[in-house]
């Protein structure tokens, strides 16, 4: 409908870069009346009109960003005639009263409820109180650093680059070969191999494909007993249940989960100096969990990410899924101060969505067009803008009762503290008083003559700098004025909380609370009550409701102070004239707050001299018609009661998750055949532009990718696909000379390619075949065991010190992931940066990694455990120990050779004086040895 | 120790591990005793007493596979081997190296003039002449302050850079850009670069090696010596100044006698051995093998390397060891000889614990009694630190860079403090052949801003790139889509610094 709209009305306009398709003025549920019709009402509204009038054309020489603007006009003369809305151009044409004939703006009408606003405004006389977005906005568009921008052409040439074109489904190729015909994946995997002369391997045997599946799907070892029967199974059909006992096991989410945090650069600490904790992080990384057990549709995975707070109607779930904004890297220390952090985190979020979702590095367009790809800065501040809406929000999760019942009691405990509070700071007064006067005598005391002599000087007699020496030493940005008062008891709750977190450092991080008062014994008799009163309120607040720190729509530049942030001068922090809202309440309207091209957040108002950006989505996967930056969803707005957003992030969101995407469905599939081995069919799964790799196998990454979206986007059916191929169930250990010749790195999967298991499955490896391993599913991290002078590595943050045990015994994706310190035994083995994508990770082998595995005490602890697991399931027995121990840590029996080499090993270790404590210390011996080999820490 | 020598392993010989008997008799050493034979030329020692390393801590090793292999540089070096001295919390460069007397003249008047005043905490106060007095010093007459009275007898040995400019007065960005060359978190070090670039002569030891404050880690900790994207094997190792030198260099009491972790080893790859070998062609299984055995070096060599009972007393004093002000960052400097010595790549001395502003250079309270103390813990060190690599020989292969992550406000802070300033800052370099007596940029009068000839971090990087031989446009790493560098897409060379010594007049 927008886009025949477009056609018919203004063919020029196809051009145009900047569409508001989705700006959404929802200052809706307001009816008109006499009531006084204020500019930020009507400013939503004629905002739609700027697109044409605005910062980047003005049609009709006509710009209507202020009302000094619409006096003035345009070529068809003033545009607005203050107390006469029939009169005025403005009316005149959005009412359709004047020709042409077209009601403005074309594009999306107003309706009538919109135009009496704006008919009743221009009739009360068109007041212009508020500073608004518009007006701060009116400067010309001439500009700085994005000074003469003209974005590029996207040619046909750039379109048909083999990402940009939708996948084909080709027709698996025809197999003679019965064993490769039964699965399309072999097909196409058997007809490279034909063409590269490539002799494949034979199918691995049971006792290793059962290892395989388990590592592979779910991170643990096969059950001994369950690798037995498996091996006897005479049904053919036993690897494929197998396969889906595995799907349907909690531990897939565990492992594939954690693959995911990966892409998302997940941790649980924000980095830069405080490393503060997201406090429910934790809650994504179960649900992240949770989606992949209930192999929710991808489709709908992507979307409740990025957009899960702009469903129609969100879900637990789905606000939850909106911390992915809240876990990557952030300062979180003066943020008001530093205007540019904002920048920097929209370009993580534009690095992770794309990188993460499309394979595209849109991020590096933001300083100027892509070098290698079709992506242009303007495409890279069209991404900005669908994200500039949001701003960090904590949702209850919790039935709207509940909130209300807990938010009114906390607001009425609140009401009834803050008198106390202030009774409080009254006693207190006066000791501050002399707190701050005996300041001022020590002052005296240890500062040089000079400035004693400027704070003896009457303030009448002070030179300009000894005016300024005073400021800095006489005033003191945390005086309290009593009745300016107010009392927050979450947020205390919450500082108390994280003091409290913080102290098991013994560090003192409390630098900026205050410190209690010590008064005189009256004074103190007058104040205990009152605190003892406060206390008994504030034990009176029912515990904090369950939340996910997530996301809504708001604007930025009006939340709440954070910590650290200051109001003196100097610190840099910029004024902006804005009444309302943080978030928008229910029933108001939501504006998002202007983006300008280029803006780096540096220089606030140099950055406002660029023009104003809307959303819209990468022009090179836009059709060439109208509209050029569609969002196709974008035309339906969130229908939503509760309170009002954008939209912007959705339309994104239904832009990548949509099967005409041409790479959404592309990347994901590529990803989970990464993961299963080891390379992508696109070894660059974070890239699918020309810096990337080319696909090994074209067409079947374009078949994956067209059955995954026929297959409604399920993940599960991806695995199935590719475990019950041919092609996974090759052996390992097979070797032909030739083969290896003419594909050294096994692009060709001649064989199936060994690989290190991960960080994290090493150590829950360790766990499972020691028997250690805590099962406990979710819930907030545990904190594995670390060396005190460790910790002190990075004083800032939580690190809890624990000893090692059943509560540190937890699967490791469920380990605390602190930025600014890593857990050494993941860190030595490859765990990837925390603050960028990763589209893979690498595997390096150093010494420090035997170290780790020689020494560290959990190695050597689950070594003893293995022993003691063997001693009792084996008994006294050497060889049945030896036997025990290769079939739970390598699914199989010892070759004869093995067992007489390991005998032999026992047998000296035990020494002459053999006895329990000898044995069982020798197999201790062989426990530790076999946690350490190869076989163990490859997938084979 | 005698039980270790007992269990020789009796395994394939072409991959046995080195039993510990078989380890010190390579390297020279009775069984007794530690008598270590000379391994490095002799000319290089005649100005000092000897403290060799036992010939199996020096050599290469099998070092196949492992990503630390040496790899040539793009060009000739003029430097084999960096020594980062970071002061880590902001020095001074008004107070150090900087001598201002514009401050003077206007001292406790506003500064006016400069466009906005950006502080990081509190008002902007006024001006404020620095507390120190200042003195010119060698040929070059070099202006040092009062507190450096070590470091001032050697000015024409060191080449100062007046205009080093940063873009942030956050700390912990501020580390982030000095010492990664991003602003952002995450980037790889300059230590990981130069790693990854150059890879490690001595595969017993890390390639690179962070000798932290001996009170605690500096702001922002690990990040700064992270790998970064670069893989985590070119992460900077933390030597440790009390217990074993790196983490888990050896097990805890009680779980493993060091016979029984040889007999463990042996078994091992003995065990690996036969599974390898249904995958030739894997050399990632083989160098895992290596790594077991550089690792059984490692626990040797690590400890040999920072033991210092072999250096003499005149040498231990030399490094300000004897007082008890300096002996903490005399330890470390000393290490860190022994460390490049030893043929590690890339070592960074770290002054300044993040545990309370005055225990780092954060001189927000007082100038006077800060700066003094931190200079008096460094003088001696630095100073002993390029008098015995000059003396051994060691200067001419090695750079060794003072930097901090900002310089301080001409303005004062209640009166006898100073805030933070990225836009001016003092660092020097020495070694590699590097023009001494140089004063390179400078700031403005009253040195809030650099002036003539800015130099950022990553002209910097790229400067010290170059004289290890690597042009810093062609050392990248393919990340994302993008080949990435340390210095992004900027950085100049300094080319006082760049240019090979110049003869002298």
């Amino acid at each position: 409908m927008m886009r025949e709209a477009i056609r018919r009305v203004t063919p020029g306009l196809r051009g145009v870069a900047v569409l508001g398709i989705a700006i959404y003025c929802l200052a809706q549920n307001r009816q008109v009346s006499g009531n006084q019709v204020s500019d930020k009402e009507v400013l939503p509204i004629v905002q739609r009109c700027f697109q044409c009038h605005g910062p980047t054309l003005r049609m009709s020489n006509l710009d209507l960003r202020t009302r000094e603007g619409m006096l003035k006009g345009g070529t068809h003369g003033p545009a607005l005639v203050p107390g006469d809305a029939e009169r005025s151009l403005l009316y005149q044409r959005i009412a359709g009263l004047q020709l042409p004939l077209m009601p403005m703006p074309p594009v999306q009408a107003l309706n009538p409820r919109e135009i009496g606003l704006i008919k009743d405004w221009i009739n009360q006389g068109a007041p212009w109180t508020a500073s608004t977005p518009a007006s701060t906005a009116a400067s010309t568009p001439t500009s700085t650093n994005g000074g003469g921008y003209k974005e590029k052409a996207i040619t046909d040439q750039d379109r048909q680059w083999w990402a940009f074109r939708k996948p084909v489904r080709y027709p698996a190729p025809a197999v003679v070969d019965a064993r490769w015909r039964r699965n399309p994946i072999d097909a196409f995997i058997n007809k490279a191999m034909d063409e590269k002369g490539l002799q494949p391997a034979p199918e691995a045997d049971r006792r290793t494909l059962i290892r395989r599946a388990y590592l592979d799907l779910v991170g643990l070892l096969p059950p001994a007993a369950e690798v037995d029967a498996f091996a006897k199974d005479p049904s053919p059909k036993a690897y494929d249940d197998l396969i889906e006992r595995l799907l349907a096991s909690p531990n897939y989410g565990e492992r594939w989960g954690r693959n995911w945090l990966d892409v998302v650069r997940y941790a649980d600490s924000s980095g830069f100096e405080y490393d503060l904790t997201v406090d429910n992080a934790w809650r994504y990384r179960d649900y992240v969990i949770k989606a992949f057990n209930d192999d929710k549709p991808y489709d709908r995975f992507v979307i409740e990410q990025l957009a899960g707070d702009e469903l129609d109607q969100p879900t637990y779930d789905s606000l939850t899924a909106t911390t992915l904004y809240r876990i990557g890297p952030r300062v979180r220390f003066r943020e008001k101060n530093y205007p540019s952090y904002r920048y920097d985190y929209m370009d993580d979020m534009i690095r992770t969505t794309y990188q993460g979702f499309m394979g595209l590095s849109v991020n590096c367009a933001r300083c100027h067009d892509h070098k290698f790809d079709p992506i242009t800065r303007l495409d890279y501040f069209r991404s900005m803008a669908a994200f500039w809406g949001y701003v960090d929000y904590d949702h209850p999760l919790a039935p709207k009762a509940r909130v209300d019942e807990y938010e009114s009691i906390k607001r009425q405990l609140e009401k009834e503290i803050t008198p106390l509070q202030q009774g409080v700071a009254r006693i207190e007064a006066p000791y501050r008083a002399k707190q701050r006067e005996q300041q001022i005598q020590n002052a005296l005391k240890t500062f040089p003559a000079d400035i004693q002599a400027a704070i003896r000087t009457p303030e009448a007699e002070r030179t300009p700098g000894q005016k300024l020496l005073v400021a800095q030493v006489l005033i003191n940005p945390e005086d309290v004025n009593p009745d300016m008062i107010t009392v927050d008891l979450e947020a205390s709750a919450k500082a108390r909380a994280r003091a409290k977190a913080e102290d098991v450092f013994g560090v003192t991080n409390n630098r900026y609370g205050a410190r209690p008062l010590p008064l005189n014994k009256e004074d103190e008799a007058r104040r205990a009550p009152l605190l003892a009163k406060i206390q008994e309120m504030v034990d009176r607040l029912p515990p904090p409701l369950p939340t996910a720190d997530g996301v809504r729509d708001g604007d930025y530049r009006l939340a709440p102070d954070g910590q650290g942030d200051s109001h003196i001068p100097g610190t840099g922090r910029p004024v902006y004239n804005l009444k309302c809202c943080f978030v928008p309440e229910p029933g108001q309207a939501y504006q998002a707050p202007p983006l300008y091209f280029a803006a780096t957040g540096e220089d606030i108002q140099a950055d406002e001299k660029t023009f104003l950006v809307q959303p819209g989505f990468l022009k090179v996967l836009s059709n060439a018609t109208p509209p050029p930056n569609g969002m196709p969803a974008a035309t339906h707005p969130p229908n939503r009661t509760d309170y009002a957003t954008s939209g912007r992030r959705r339309a994104l969101a239904e832009a990548i998750a949509s099967k005409d995407n041409p790479l959404t469905a592309r990347v994901m599939v590529n990803r989970i055949w990464g993961w299963h081995f080891g390379r992508g069919i696109v070894a660059t799964p974070g890239n699918f532009g020309r810096m990337g790799m080319a696909p090994s196998h074209p067409e079947l990454l374009d078949w994956l990718a067209t059955e995954f979206v026929r297959q409604g986007w399920s993940v599960k059916q991806i695995h199935r696909l590719i475990m019950t191929s041919e092609t996974y169930k090759m052996a390992s250990a097979f070797y032909q000379a030739a083969d290896l010749e003419k594909d050294p790195t096994g692009v060709y999967l001649w064989r199936f390619p060994v690989r290190r298991l991960e960080a994290e499955i090493i150590r829950d490896a360790m766990l499972d075949a020691s028997g250690s391993l805590n099962r406990e599913a979710g819930g907030p991290p545990f904190f594995p065991s670390i060396p005190v002078t460790l910790r002190a590595d990075q004083p800032r943050g939580v690190w809890e010190l624990t000893k090692e045990g059943p509560d540190t015994w937890r699967r490791s994706v469920y380990a605390y992931v602190k930025r600014g310190l890593k857990y050494p035994m993941f860190e030595v083995f490859d765990l990837p940066d925390l603050n960028i994508t990763c589209e893979r990770r690498t595997v390096t082998t150093v010494p420090t990694q035997a170290l780790t595995m020689l020494n560290n005490e959990f190695t050597l602890m689950q070594a003893d455990r293995f022993a003691k697991r063997v001693l009792s399931e084996a008994g006294t027995d050497r060889e049945r120990q030896v036997k025990t121990m290769y079939r739970i840590a390598f699914s199989r029996d010892p070759a004869p050779r093995e067992l007489a080499n390991n005998l032999a090993f026992l047998k000296k270790q035990t020494g002459p004086t053999a006895g329990s404590g000898a044995d069982q210390a020798a197999l201790t011996d062989l426990a530790h040895v076999v946690l350490n080999l190869n076989e163990f820490v490859y997938i084979q | 120790m005698s039980g270790i020598f007992d269990s020789i392993g009796d395994h394939n010989p072409k991959r046995s591990f080195l039993s510990r008997r078989q380890f010190w008799m390579e390297a020279g050493m009775g069984i007794g005793g530690l008598a270590l034979i000379d391994l490095l030329s002799q000319d290089r020692l005649l100005a000092a007493e000897t403290t060799p390393a036992p010939a199996a801590c020096l050599s290469t090793g099998d070092a196949a596979g492992s990503p630390l292999v040496p790899k040539p540089p793009h060009f000739k070096p003029r430097a084999k081997a960096v020594i980062s001295l970071f002061m880590s919390g902001g020095v001074s460069h008004l107070d150090t190296f900087q001598y201002k007397p514009a401050l003077e003249k206007y001292n406790r008047l506003p500064m006016e003039g400069k466009g906005e005043i950006k502080v990081r905490q509190g008002y902007p106060g006024p001006l404020m002449q620095s507390p120190f007095s200042f003195k010119q010093y060698g040929n070059s007459g070099a202006w040092v302050s009062e507190i450096f009275p070590n470091i001032a007898t050697m000015v024409d040995d060191l080449a100062f850079v007046h205009s080093c400019q940063g873009a942030s007065n956050d700390h912990v960005i501020s580390h982030y850009e000095w010492n990664t060359g991003s602003v952002q978190m995450g980037f790889p070090s300059v230590g990981s670069w130069i790693t990854y670039g150059l890879g490690s002569v001595n595969q017993n030891l890390p390639g690179f090696v962070v000798l932290m404050d001996q009170k605690g880690a500096p702001y922002a900790g690990p990040p700064n010596w992270a790998a970064g994207f670069l893989p985590a094997a070119y992460q900077g190792t933390v030597f440790r100044s009390k217990g074993d030198p790196i983490l888990d260099l050896s097990a805890p009491s009680g779980y493993m006698t060091p016979d029984r972790e040889r007999a463990r080893l042996d078994q091992m790859a003995k065990l690996n051995e036969s599974f390898d070998e249904k995958y030739p062609g894997i050399s990632e299984l083989s160098a895992r093998i290596s790594s077991y055995e550089l690792a059984y070096r490692m626990q040797a060599c690590a400890p040999e390397a920072v033991d210092l009972a072999k250096e003499s007393d005149e040498t231990k004093k030399l490094y300000g060891l004897d007082d008890p002000a300096s002996a903490g960052y005399g330890r470390q400097c000393l290490l860190a000889r022994r460390l490049i010595e030893r043929g590690v790549r890339f070592v960074q001395v770290i002054n300044g614990a993040y545990l309370s502003g005055e225990d780092t250079w954060d001189a927000h309270a007082n100038i006077n009694t800060n700066h003094r103390r931190h200079a008096r813990e460094v003088d001696r060190p630095i100073t002993g630190l390029i008098t015995d690599l000059k003396r051994r020989g060691l200067l001419d292969e090695t750079v060794v860079l003072w930097h901090s992550e900002f310089g301080r406000m001409p303005i004062s802070q209640r009166g006898v403090g100073r805030d933070h300033n990225p836009g001016a800052m003092t660092v020097f370099m020495t070694g590699a052949g590097i023009d001494g007596g140089q004063h390179i940029g400078r700031s403005d009068d009253l040195g809030y801003k650099a002036e003539e000839q800015p130099v950022t971090n990553h002209d910097l990087h790229a400067t010290l790139l170059h004289l290890l031989g690597i042009d810093h446009k062609r050392l990248t790493f393919y990340f994302n889509g993008r080949n990435m560098r340390l210095t992004d897409v900027s950085g100049e060379l300094i080319p006082q610094i760049a240019r090979d010594k110049q003869p002298k007049a």
